[in-house]
């Protein structure tokens, strides 16, 4: 029992991570009040320019990750310019980008021919001599460098967020742009950075999935994961912290179906499959029911601004 | 540009914002809001968006091996000629007419169903417990199992909806998450139950003759007039009665809906489970009339169509009965290209993405004046 309860969360980070990264790439942009329905395309877009660099190259992942951000964050732009600059409705937008993202990966893996192609992609690195300690050890200290980076990343995001003049200015483009426009921040740029800046992370937790997860790119990788991120992302009250305690909870709930059917208990598997999707809506209804952070929401999240449109 | 800003950014006195120099700017855009614009201007645009679009789209095709001669000929000249591809589209319209008027339906309330996929596999679930349990007498299967197929798809959708309309949960979210749920549920079935004995693969037996949808000779499917008599209900639903009228109302101006008693939760309700329903006779029409059987895969794609569909027809059924077979145009090419080029037919997926992005986008145009101001 203890064997197996090391070894579930020993396994957890690794599916935590990229719905923390992809949370926390999404509060970014949704602090702005930039609704980024698109998270689960950009999520594609990484995962198959991760695994496009990799093969290219043959190797480098860290260079693939950072490809993988990029991809996202350029494609990002035709999101943010539909949302900030032509006020399209952030819906409408989210939703072509989603499927834009995913008629395009699986368009251009087939034709580059990545598809279905197995990488080396990342290992987990022990940190001696940490790793040795029992059972914290192996939970702890035996995973690989984006999980371990995860951590950094939240305390710089937050602090950037909460404890900086920068993020003082994106957050008030958020709560209330006219006022924010009033006192000289600019609305369309900050909305701009933030949806790219977001974006980027969340082409991260993408990538992460394919290069160092799955270590394969196929058409739908992310499996919904973007949706669920954006779920975590109301269940977190906008904020960083919480949305990376909400990761691990689904990174555990993930984490335990492959070790349930390899520890030899039967339960129908496809009924295994529905838990982290089912968990996502109960998490949602709670949320909703006991009334839990409504007031924390962005008050102008998924309004356009206009400067010249007076309510 | 912006001035030093190490100091002012921690000091707690700063201004919230630095000043901008002068002088180096040739002006700036400034965007004036439009009450009214003529229908005309309006479609010059709405037509300007389309041909960008298809340009943008005709470039890719271009680019991905099609050679530029054979565009037209692939998707014009080949699709009207040919009277056997002229029944492949009618054909392929029917489930896409359904999909296409559900989406009005639930936007025209503003609740936003992305779980058409989802409703879909409930709709071809309902319908094949008809056929695998032998329900009901040979002459009324067909009835029955629409039935079954729309109680399934309400069914499916009446939890999102009651979660909105009760608790006001984001509906985005739950109907997405439950196609995969519904996904995995027919993934139980085709690989358990429902598993055909003939050959073992993860398909339901073969449905009987008589639980098919007939053709109806000159290349015409029931299906396709199943799916004409619901657009045309749903029609005179939206354009005719007191509950088209308050639909119109609840997406315009809830607040004033609620201010002069319109029953907003029941329009939603009645509304949303009219397009769940739409949504499954979907399913049930590609499993009864297409496949004959239920499949792993007969939904995919739809989902996203019918929101296009719904978008480009601004929720009307009528005019989503038009794009609906546009789109299905656009389907059986892409099913040829797939053949010919081996083009893949996520293709479709993202020439349906690029004209969404570039119809959106133009309407920008269409509620603003743009001027330049030095």
């Amino acid at each position: 029992m203890l064997h197996f309860t090391v070894n579930w969360l020993a396994g957890t980070p690794s599916f935590a991570a990229p719905y923390a990264l992809a949370a926390l790439g999404l509060i970014v942009s949704e602090r702005a009040g930039v609704l980024s329905l698109g998270a689960e395309g950009f999520m594609l877009v990484g995962a198959l320019a991760g695994v496009a660099t990799e093969l290219e190259l043959g190797g480098y992942p860290s260079i693939a990750l950072l490809v993988a951000m990029l991809a996202a964050a350029v494609v990002s732009l035709l999101f943010a310019f539909l949302v900030v600059f032509l006020r399209v409705n952030q819906v409408i937008a989210g939703l072509a980008v989603v499927f834009f993202c995913h008629g395009l990966t699986s368009l251009v893996g087939t034709l580059g021919g990545w598809t279905n192609r197995a990488i080396t992609g990342m290992h987990a690195v022990a940190i001696w001599p940490l790793s040795e300690m029992p059972i914290v050890g192996k939970i702890l200290f035996t995973q690989d460098v984006v999980v371990y980076l995860t951590i950094p990343i939240f305390f710089l995001v937050n602090y950037v967020l909460t404890r900086s003049m920068l993020g003082l200015r994106l957050r008030s483009v958020g709560e209330n742009p006219e006022a924010a426009d009033a006192s000289g921040v600019s609305v369309s740029l900050y909305r701009l950075g933030a949806v790219v800046a977001g974006s980027a992370l969340i082409g991260l937790a993408g990538g992460y999935l394919s290069v160092v997860d799955v270590k394969l790119w196929v058409p739908g990788i992310s499996g919904g994961r973007g949706w669920i991120a954006i779920a975590l992302v109301i269940f977190a009250r906008w904020q960083p912290w919480r949305a990376l305690f909400g990761a691990l909870l689904f990174g555990g709930i993930e984490a335990l179906i492959p070790r349930i059917a390899a520890a030899g208990i039967q339960l129908p598997q496809y009924f295994l499959l529905m838990t982290p999707y089912l968990a996502t809506i109960a998490v949602m209804v709670w949320a909703a029911v006991t009334k839990f952070g409504r007031s924390n929401e962005p008050a102008a999240l998924g309004q356009p601004h206009i400067r010249e449109e007076r309510r | 540009m912006l001035n030093n800003t190490v100091s002012a950014a921690t000091s707690a006195q700063a201004p919230l914002v630095k000043r901008t120099g002068h002088g180096w700017r040739l002006g700036r855009l400034n965007l004036e809001l439009r009450q009214h614009m003529s229908p005309w201007l309006q479609a010059l645009i709405l037509a300007c968006a389309l041909v960008v679009g298809l340009g943008i789209s005709a470039a890719l095709l271009i680019a991905a091996g099609v050679k530029p001669s054979a565009l037209f000929d692939e998707f014009i000249v080949e699709n009207f000629s040919d009277p056997e591809n002229l029944h492949s589209i009618l054909f392929q319209a029917a489930p896409l007419i359904f999909v296409g008027v559900s989406a009005a339906l639930a936007f025209r309330v503003r609740f936003w169903n992305l779980g058409i996929e989802g409703q879909m596999i409930w709709g071809g679930i309902g319908a094949t417990a008809v056929s695998f349990y032998d329900i009901g007498p040979a002459a009324t299967r067909i009835p029955l199992m629409m039935l079954f197929a729309a109680l399934a798809g309400m069914a499916w959708i009446i939890v999102p909806l009651w979660l909105r309309v009760r608790w006001r949960v984001n509906e985005i979210i739950v109907t997405l998450l439950l196609n995969y749920v519904a996904f995995n549920f027919l993934l139980h079935l085709l690989y358990g139950a429902w598993l055909d004995p003939k050959d073992n693969f993860p398909h339901s037996p073969q449905f009987r003759a008589f639980e098919r949808l007939p053709e109806l000779g000159f290349g015409v499917s029931s299906a396709l007039v199943l799916a004409l008599i619901f657009t045309a209900l749903s029609g005179w639903l939206v354009m005719f009665t007191r509950f088209g009228f308050y639909t119109k109302f609840v997406h315009d101006n809830d607040r004033m809906a609620l201010a002069v008693g319109v029953p907003i939760g029941l329009v939603t309700l009645v509304s949303a489970l009219l397009s769940g329903a739409l949504s499954a006779l979907a399913g049930f029409v590609i499993a009864a009339a297409q496949e004959g059987r239920l499949t792993q895969s007969y939904f995919e794609g739809y989902g996203f169509s019918g929101i296009l569909i719904a978008f480009l027809a601004r929720n009307n059924p009528i005019a989503a009965m038009v794009v609906a077979i546009l789109v299905a145009v656009l389907f059986v090419s892409g099913r040829s290209l797939q053949v010919f080029y081996q083009i893949p037919f996520a293709m479709v997926q993202l020439i349906q993405a690029i004209i969404v992005i570039s119809v959106a986008a133009s309407e920008f145009l269409m509620r603003h004046r743009v001027h330049w101001v030095r």
